[in-house]
């Protein structure tokens, strides 16, 4: 036995002992997740009860949901939100499904992301992997278990959908479909993460790799739906519209599921290939060596600021202006698409002009919460500095905590207004382009810089909680959240002033639709700096990287 | 001779745990002092207290004649650290880190940094996240030696070097000593400690048990001596200071206390030896006295025993 196990030829690439341990790491990772996991299903199963519950309160009778269901199947608000089926017949089962649905599939696909790179490359990073495979564990146990387990989460994150919906006596063949299309839609990206981890050796660019996709794939499919009811021919090619093309309570057709699945399965069938290729904790991407010395302008707390962000500016820059030039070139489709409507539209929503101005300022404010996000990700890679203990030698330095802080919030802060300009300039380049009309250039670029002190505000509110609390930072996601639903989804809530006066993101004038408004952008310009300086001062007095 | 760093009853605690019990440090300006402990017993949180990472809860530090928090500043101009455990930043090579480093604490000796990149056989084109724990400890060394300082604080600094390195390190603190350098050394390495310190403090459950010369705390243990006699060994067994005594076919074994020694080999010189070693404590054995109970629990037996 022992001689013929040794003459095996080692290049048996897939033989049973590939997979052995699978069903231990299984077991292993769902212990390891078990608060995060069944949180993931509550989240889902409130999200879910919560518009079901919350639409009958707003809007009252299914009668009533016309008016209201015309903004969304109108084309900003299918860009916003899918390709709008069963509008025109409204009921509240067709609106949770064809309204919502978009922002399930997205929070499932982010969910796949994490969770995929968090028991695959994440941990090769770390050096646990080594530890594991050093064990009785095959060659393909560990990224097959993280996918049997990304299976068992997206099943129950679809019960958790389908069980509120058939409590509130929805239909169950389109409630059953529209649980199952989010769990589809998620299970693409667990595939597409299983790969894009075998690619990197880095585990925050296999994420940002399948991050960069979700966001393509929205964008994508924003231009695609905006264009036609239903859908256009460009929408089909992003992975976010498939699940909403199953359309439940409406065409309630599951074959577009084929899509989702297929691509799981090709980009899963990748993922193997590449990872039989290659060694544990190396990558196809291998690292470079780098300058021996450093370069001379690399001499201050402000340059080293700027070293360590230097690379996420590089990738939100480039992935924030690919979306401007994109979005401003969907101007054009927009005012067609108004052309096709009837003029009862016009009377409610008033002109053209007035719809695009409202679309490209809604752009400026969306583009600010997302460079709002980079600034919360921004302080939260500070944070990480801290308890990754790379920060103890800086400070062991003559660096003062005040200059340290204050030298990264500077290049934070300077760089969520460049980041905003930037966007804001490609934004209106690419509305000038298809319209033909170059004011809109400076239009835009003013529409976003005068977002920049609401970013400013998330900026100063994480950087208080750093120098205060700082193990509560991920508490400023709030504010990006409800920013996002505030704009997004206020005028369909029919939020009141305080409601939207919550959020930073409110108060300055909706440029290029309003004209510019000081006292509110000098107000929050405030508040950003007396929240820094809070945080300045909170980090001098308080202990380092205590856990 | 003037103090570089020394502390007075200081205390700090994290939640339920006392890192720091009322600790006692004097190091000597000029010196290589060993900061000897096991794992937890505080080396590191009194460290990042010099440092003006922590605040201590209660008691006084003094470090190079000011307040590690409030002159933190100031103070890190003259020293220069290194952690036990090196992250380095994912993207930044080693060859940058040092740079920024030096540049950081002001000064910037070019030819030293390579001199030291050649003799610790570091690559100084990788990225951080490509090397290894050992290499990770080079760069923060030789980050550290580069500079132009008073005082090296040094956590445990040559964990994950091979052997060839170690001896490296050790040229390296011998001659930062020479040129006045100040070096407060923690570690559990005691060969490392015994070979460069002039003085050690061994530190236990956040509180210093015992510190002086390596001479000095020889003089507080007992030494072990085998002899080969003539003559049955009864008379030793008596004796004041004589412990764990084992005789066979006239070859003996005996530990004895550093104040019993003399009337001890009075009496062992009449019993007829033929053959005799003895030998001073080691290191090793300092610190079993003083984590013997600590073993003697874990282990279940008294080997350790005082």
């Amino acid at each position: 036995m022992a001689t013929a196990t040794a003459t095996r030829p080692p290049r048996a690439a897939i033989s049973g002992d590939t997979f052995t341990g699978t069903g231990t790491l299984v077991r292993f990772m769902l212990r390891r997740d078990r608060i995060r996991l069944p949180a993931w299903a509550v989240g889902f199963a409130a999200f879910a009860g919560y518009v079901i519950s919350a639409i009958p309160l707003a809007y009252g009778t299914e009668e009533e949901l016309g008016s209201v269901v015309s903004l969304f199947g109108d084309p900003v608000g299918r860009m916003l939100t899918g390709p709008g089926y069963g509008f025109t017949e409204p009921t509240f089962a067709r609106l949770v499904a064809n309204g919502y649905g978009l922002y399930f599939v997205i929070l499932a696909a982010l969910m796949n992301i994490l969770l995929v790179n968090r028991h695959t490359r994440v941990e090769e990073q770390a050096g646990r992997s080594e530890l594991i495979r050093a064990a009785v564990v095959g060659r393909a146990a560990q990224l097959t278990a993280a996918l049997i387990v990304a299976i068992i989460t997206n099943l129950v994150i679809a019960v958790a959908v389908i069980v509120p919906m058939l409590g509130a006596g929805y239909e169950a063949s389109g409630s059953v479909l529209f649980g199952v299309a989010i769990a589809a839609g998620g299970l693409s990206f667990a595939g597409l993460t299983a790969l894009t981890a075998q690619i990197t050796e880095y585990s925050r660019a296999a994420a940002g790799i399948a991050g960069a996709v979700l966001g393509a794939a929205f964008v994508v499919r924003a231009g695609g739906d905006m264009a036609a009811e239903g859908g256009s021919a460009l929408s089909w090619f992003s992975p976010l519209a498939w699940p909403q093309q199953t359309a439940p309570f409406v065409l309630d057709r599951w074959w577009p599921l084929i899509l989702s699945l297929g691509l799981a399965v090709l980009s899963t069938a990748a993922g193997y290939a590449l990872s039989a290729r290659r060694d544990v904790g190396a990558s196809f991407l291998s690292a470079r060596p780098g300058p021996a010395e450093a370069a001379s302008w690399l001499r201050s707390p402000l340059a080293f600021a700027l070293r360590l962000q230097r690379a996420s500016l590089i990738g939100w820059g480039a992935g924030l202006m690919a979306s401007g030039l994109v979005f401003g070139a969907y101007t054009d489709a927009l005012l067609h698409a108004f052309e096709d409507l009837p003029d009862i539209f016009a009377d409610i929503f008033g002109s053209a002009e007035q719809i695009v101005a409202g679309y490209l300022g809604y752009m400026a404010v969306f583009m600010a919460l997302l460079v709002g996000v980079f600034a919360v990700l921004a302080v939260q890679s500070l944070r990480a500095e801290e308890t990754s203990e790379r920060m103890d030698p800086v400070l062991a330095t003559p660096v003062s905590r005040v200059a340290w802080l204050g030298s990264y919030l500077v290049v934070t802060a300077v760089g969520a207004v460049v980041l905003l300009v930037a966007t804001g300039a490609v934004n209106g380049i690419g509305a000038a382009i298809v319209t033909g009309d170059t004011t809109h250039i400076r239009d835009l670029t003013l529409a976003h810089l005068n977002q920049a002190p609401a970013v400013l505000v998330v900026l100063g509110i994480a950087a208080l909680l750093f120098g205060v609390l700082p193990r509560a930072i991920a508490a400023t996601w709030v504010i990006i959240g409800y920013g996002l639903i505030a704009s997004t989804f206020g005028p369909l809530l029919d939020l009141p002033d305080w409601a939207y006066n919550l959020s930073p993101f409110e108060h300055p004038a909706r440029m290029p639709l309003e004209s510019f408004d000081a006292p509110p952008v000098l107000v929050l310009i405030v508040v950003a700096a007396v929240t820094a300086a809070v945080g300045l001062v909170g980090f001098r007095l308080r202990n380092v990287n205590v856990s | 001779m003037s103090t570089a760093i020394s502390t007075a009853a200081l205390t700090k605690s994290f939640g339920q745990t006392r890192a720091l019990d009322g600790l006692d440090l004097q190091v000597n300006t000029g010196e290589v002092h060993g900061f000897l402990g096991p794992n937890g017993a505080g080396k590191t949180t009194t460290l990042r207290i010099l440092l003006g990472l922590l605040r201590a809860d209660s008691g006084r530090a003094e470090l190079l004649g000011g307040d590690p928090w409030g002159d933190a500043v100031s103070l890190h101009r003259r020293l220069a650290f290194v952690p036990g455990d090196v992250e380095l930043w994912p993207n930044l090579t080693g060859g940058e880190v040092i740079d920024l480093f030096a540049r950081l604490r002001g000064g910037h000796n070019k030819a030293r940094r390579d001199e030291l990149i050649e003799r610790f056989d570091l690559d100084p084109t990788k990225k951080g996240r490509t090397y290894s724990k050992g290499n990770r400890q080079k760069v923060a060394l030789i980050a550290a030696l580069a500079s132009d300082v008073e005082l090296l604080l040094l956590d445990e600094p040559t964990a994950g070097l091979d052997p060839l390195m170690e001896a490296v390190f050790q040229d390296c603190i011998r001659e930062a000593r020479e040129t006045g350098i100040t070096v407060l050394l923690s570690s559990h390495i005691l060969a490392q400690v015994e070979v460069l310190a002039d003085r050690i403090s061994i530190i236990r459950a956040g509180r210093i048990v015992e510190s002086g010369t390596l001479a000095e705390l020889r003089h507080l243990t007992r030494t072990t001596i085998t002899a080969e006699i003539s003559r049955p060994a009864d008379p030793l067994e008596n004796l004041p200071g004589v412990h764990n005594l084992t005789a066979t076919n006239g070859q003996i074994r005996f530990e004895v206390d550093g104040n019993q020694l003399d009337p001890t080999v009075r009496e062992l010189a009449a019993l007829g030896v033929r053959s005799l070693t003895a030998h001073p404590p080691t290191l090793e054995e300092l610190l079993l006295r003083h984590y013997g109970d600590e073993l003697a629990t874990r282990t279940g037996n008294t080997r350790g025993n005082a």
